[in-house]
């Protein structure tokens, strides 16, 4: 308990020192990230002139302003940051591949809360320093927030981004266990990838989709990714619709959990199965 | 007129100060530090056709560079040179289509295709008459064996068989001049015999001009006549191998045989440095200027069954003269 | 026998090498291909859900839905080419004046620059081409517009200029390696720059959009990339004002602008590799 305590503040100091020698780089690339929103602010300004122009009255989309969408893209920069692992199912099926997860199988390390505390260690330090080019990119948009929210709002919206985060985590893991039974996941990743990309909510609010494609997202989990947290903050989900939400969000969480658990454990008989 | 003229070339480059990352790197542009390095210190040469020279020297002794500079590769910091008639670094076409370079444990071929089709692609950027293509691939696959791999991707062969095919797709264009930087390092004992064979009878054939740089003195004692030894920037020796011995050999290693019971290592010690003490048979090196002395102050002190006089070995000699260090510039003696 | 080889045939034969390497590794080629078309398939969907909220992007700009996927499929024609034709050996170009690999394109007969520039050809990047070869003939259709034979010239000579500048632009970035290393936010930052020639110029309004317009119209000209060839085919061509010929004819002068400039910055990378090798 004591040593896994003590790895943990040293993979936590030692990411830390990496990041700070690229600090100027990492500043640099973290505010780089916001450009291509600024194409969408863009985008959005000439569609809201064109409906107010087209003199039909309206002046929202699906519920939500101009101002409305890009503090929406704004917040899904957060959840992206929280929900988004890089590298994670691909290095898992890489270890598998080269024979590495054998240290997980003969040492005393649990390999998900290994990869979960290296993770929450990286994103840990991605907040320290990320915190204030985050900050100076919100605060030169504060006007178009509509202010801070109720305490519950805030309060939800943080379970969210915690929730997102070990659902980003879980899900990922799991398609990474895949490569226990197929050598090449990079395909899956791909299919995963494209999903994700458009039903989490990165490109538009999903209250856009019209008829049977909303209900149809709701029912899959990639919306927490990106659009929950976002909405709730937003208070566009208020009220029972939002513990609503929390709690099927809950539910993907422990789900993935026991997938990731499940596939490892089976992945793990299956693998020494070869005996390779 | 010498196919190669060299004359007082230099090469310093400044090594910048390494920043990591972007921002720090255009911090750096503005605020550099570097220090210089004299990689060539002025060098005199000239190379009639039809020679092999070999180069050598220790690394970092300038071998690579110069052979850079005749290639047009990098450019001097003064002095001048002129192989063919050309200016090496203007890059001119017309010289880029006489000469080639070859670079040991480099590759220039495409690595998932067969080298048929890089040797293809050379065709086109040479603008080489097809049939005459045809039959200087024929020729050359053949002199080195490698006619069944051609359809292989280049990543499938070994490091010999890859050197091999780096050697044709240099030598396709048919060039004049040909600059081989360490071309059998890496490879195997057989690889290494193939490829000196392989020169050695091209060369004899066309009678092109060659310039090799290579630590290995097998390499150099198989196909040079003429040796050129570089060492920190600067020639100190232009001759023939043989020569080097002379040269440089401060000593000789005398080997007697003695009759039993006669003399221990102890005693034979005052008269040189002992190398191998296996009684009867013992090694001693001594100053090449007093050997007639010491041969005849043992030969009367002891009986002695057998002796012979020998250089010491090349290599030796060669690695003594490579770690001299600052020794006064310009070349010391040439002997032809 | 002359000096210069036939560029055309050392460009056929790039072309079939590495149409040979890629149909090599065909399940990679296949996926690239397939991946690429789905993004593009994504990104469409989510304009054609724009437009069930608008007929129009911009007031009175003229940029309708089958307009739009005009510039979007005018977009797709110039991009997938510039990935075809360049971006893997802009990348390779780094990489080659890292490990010092740059040494064999100087030794051959041959522009050093053409060389670099086109020696791997990336053909899954030909899904896209097609793809923005069909939207482009569908949304005509839906417009119900045949342009003219003066049209298609100019269009043609339109897109030949968008590729040029954005070649230009990625060739320089790609040699400021040599000063700047080997770095992964300069790779981005093509990205981040080019993403903002993705919709029509009239987006850019406004205190903040104006500014925005002309610095990468006039400074770093990605905005007539695809804006000037789209026009051509969606405002049908009846000269009016010389405001109208002012862009088309900067568009014109600002693609041989950059390709010399470009050169002048290859060159420059080239005289400084060449200093600094060892």
């Amino acid at each position: 308990m004591l040593a896994r305590a003590t790895t943990w503040l040293t993979i936590l100091r030692i990411s830390i020192e990496e990041r700070l020698v690229y600090r100027g780089d990492f500043a640099l690339g973290t505010l780089m990230r916001f450009l291509p929103i600024v194409t969408q602010i863009f985008l959005w300004g000439a569609v809201f002139e064109a409906i107010r122009a087209s003199g039909s009255g309206a002046d929202s989309v699906a519920g939500y302003s101009y101002h409305d969408f890009i503090a929406y893209y704004l917040l899904t920069m957060i959840g992206r940051a929280f929900s988004s692992m890089p590298g994670l199912a691909s290095g898992i099926a890489r270890d598998i591949r080269s024979g590495t997860v054998k240290k997980y199988l003969i040492q005393p390390i649990d390999m998900l809360g290994f990869l979960l505390l290296y993770r929450t260690a990286h994103k840990l330090v991605y907040y320290l320093v990320a915190a204030i080019p985050f900050a100076l990119v919100f605060w030169l948009c504060q006007r178009f927030f509509p202010g801070w929210p109720d305490a519950i709002t805030v309060a939800a919206f943080l379970a969210s981004l915690v929730m997102s985060f070990l659902l980003g985590f879980f899900l990922e893991a799991t398609i990474g266990m895949i490569g226990f039974w197929f050598l090449e996941i990079s395909s899956l990743m791909f299919v995963y990838m494209l999903f994700s990309f458009f039903f989490s909510g990165h490109m538009f609010p999903l209250d856009m989709l019209p008829g049977v494609w909303g209900p149809l997202v709701r029912v899959l989990p990639f919306q927490y990714l990106a659009y929950f947290p976002a909405a709730v903050f937003l208070q566009k989900i208020t009220g029972p619709e939002l513990a609503w939400g929390l709690a099927v969000e809950l539910g993907w969480v422990v789900l993935f959990i026991l997938a990731a658990r499940a596939t490892f454990r089976l992945g793990v008989r299956q693998y020494s199965g070869f005996g390779g | 007129m010498a196919v190669i003229e060299i004359q007082g070339l230099c090469k310093s480059y400044r090594v910048y100060q390494k920043r990591e990352g972007l921002l720090a790197s255009i911090a750096g542009l503005f605020r550099r530090r570097y220090r210089t390095i004299e990689a060539v210190r002025g060098i005199d040469l000239a190379v009639e056709r039809g020679e092999f020279v070999a180069f050598l020297g220790p690394n970092g002794a300038g071998k690579t560079t110069t052979l850079k500079l005749l290639s047009g590769v990098i450019n001097p910091s003064g002095g001048t040179a002129r192989v063919l008639g050309h200016i090496p670094w203007k890059r001119e076409n017309t010289y880029r289509r006489r000469f080639a370079l070859v670079m040991g444990q480099k590759n220039q071929l495409w690595w998932d295709l067969p080298a048929a089709e890089s040797f293809r692609l050379h065709q086109q950027i040479y603008r080489i008459e097809p049939e005459q293509f045809e039959r200087t691939r024929d020729d050359l696959t053949g002199m080195l064996s490698v006619g069944h791999l051609l359809s292989q991707p280049v990543r499938e062969l070994s490091l010999g068989e890859r050197m091999k095919m780096e050697l044709i797709a240099a030598l396709l264009h048919s060039p004049e001049v040909l600059f081989l930087d360490e071309p059998t390092i890496g490879l195997d004992v057989v690889a290494q015999y193939n490829v000196q064979a392989f020169l050695r009878h091209y060369q004899e054939a066309r009678r092109i001009t060659i310039l090799l740089t290579s630590h290995y003195m097998k390499d150099v004692a198989a196909l040079c006549r003429r040796v050129v030894i570089i060492s920190l920037g600067r020639i100190i020796y232009d001759g023939s191998l043989s020569g080097i011995i002379d040269r440089f050999g401060g000593q000789k290693v005398i080997s007697l045989q003695m009759s039993n019971g006669q003399a221990s290592a102890a005693d034979l010690a005052r008269y040189g440095e002992i190398l191998q003490a296996d009684p009867p048979r013992v090694k001693l090196r001594v100053e090449r200027s007093i050997v007639p002395q010491v041969l005849s102050n043992i030969l009367a002190a002891h009986t002695v069954e057998d002796v012979s006089v020998e250089d010491p070995p090349l290599e030796q000699v060669i690695a003594e003269v490579f770690s001299w260090k600052g020794e006064g510039g310009g070349r010391m003696m040439n002997d032809k | 026998m002359s000096d210069h080889p036939s560029y055309l045939r050392v460009f056929q034969t790039f072309a079939r090498n590495s149409l040979v390497r890629d149909m090599t590794f065909r399940a990679n080629f296949i996926i690239d291909t397939v991946a690429s078309i789905c993004w593009v398939g994504i990104n469409l969907s989510f304009y054609l859900l724009i437009f069930q909220y608008t007929g129009m992007i911009g007031a009175g700009t003229g940029w309708g839905k089958w307009e739009f996927f005009l510039f979007l499929s005018t977009g797709l024609l110039i991009n997938s080419t510039v990935q075809a034709l360049f971006m893997t050996n802009a990348d390779e170009f780094s990489e080659l004046i890292r490990t010092g690999g740059l040494d064999f394109a100087l030794l051959k007969p041959i522009d050093t620059q053409f060389l670099v520039s086109l020696q791997r050809i990336d053909w899954s990047s030909a899904g896209n081409f097609v793809f923005g070869l069909v939207l482009l003939v569908f949304s005509l259709f839906q417009l119900g517009y045949a342009p003219g034979p003066v049209e298609v010239v100019l269009y043609l000579l339109y897109l030949v200029c968008g590729v040029t500048i954005l070649y230009a632009l990625m060739i320089a970035m790609a040699a400021s390696s040599v000063w700047l290393g080997r770095n992964q936010n300069l790779f981005d930052f093509w990205f981040y720059i080019t993403n903002f020639a993705r919709y029509p110029m009239e987006i850019y309004q406004g205190r903040f959009g104006t500014p925005l317009r002309w610095f990468f119209t006039f400074i770093i000209p990605v905005l007539v990339v695809v804006n000037v060839p789209a026009r051509f085919l969606v405002q049908p061509l009846q000269p009016q004002t010389l405001a109208d010929w002012l862009l088309p004819a900067f568009a014109l002068a600002a693609a041989v602008l950059s390709l010399l400039a470009s050169r002048w910055v290859f060159n420059r990378a080239l005289v400084s590799y060449r200093s600094a090798s060892s």
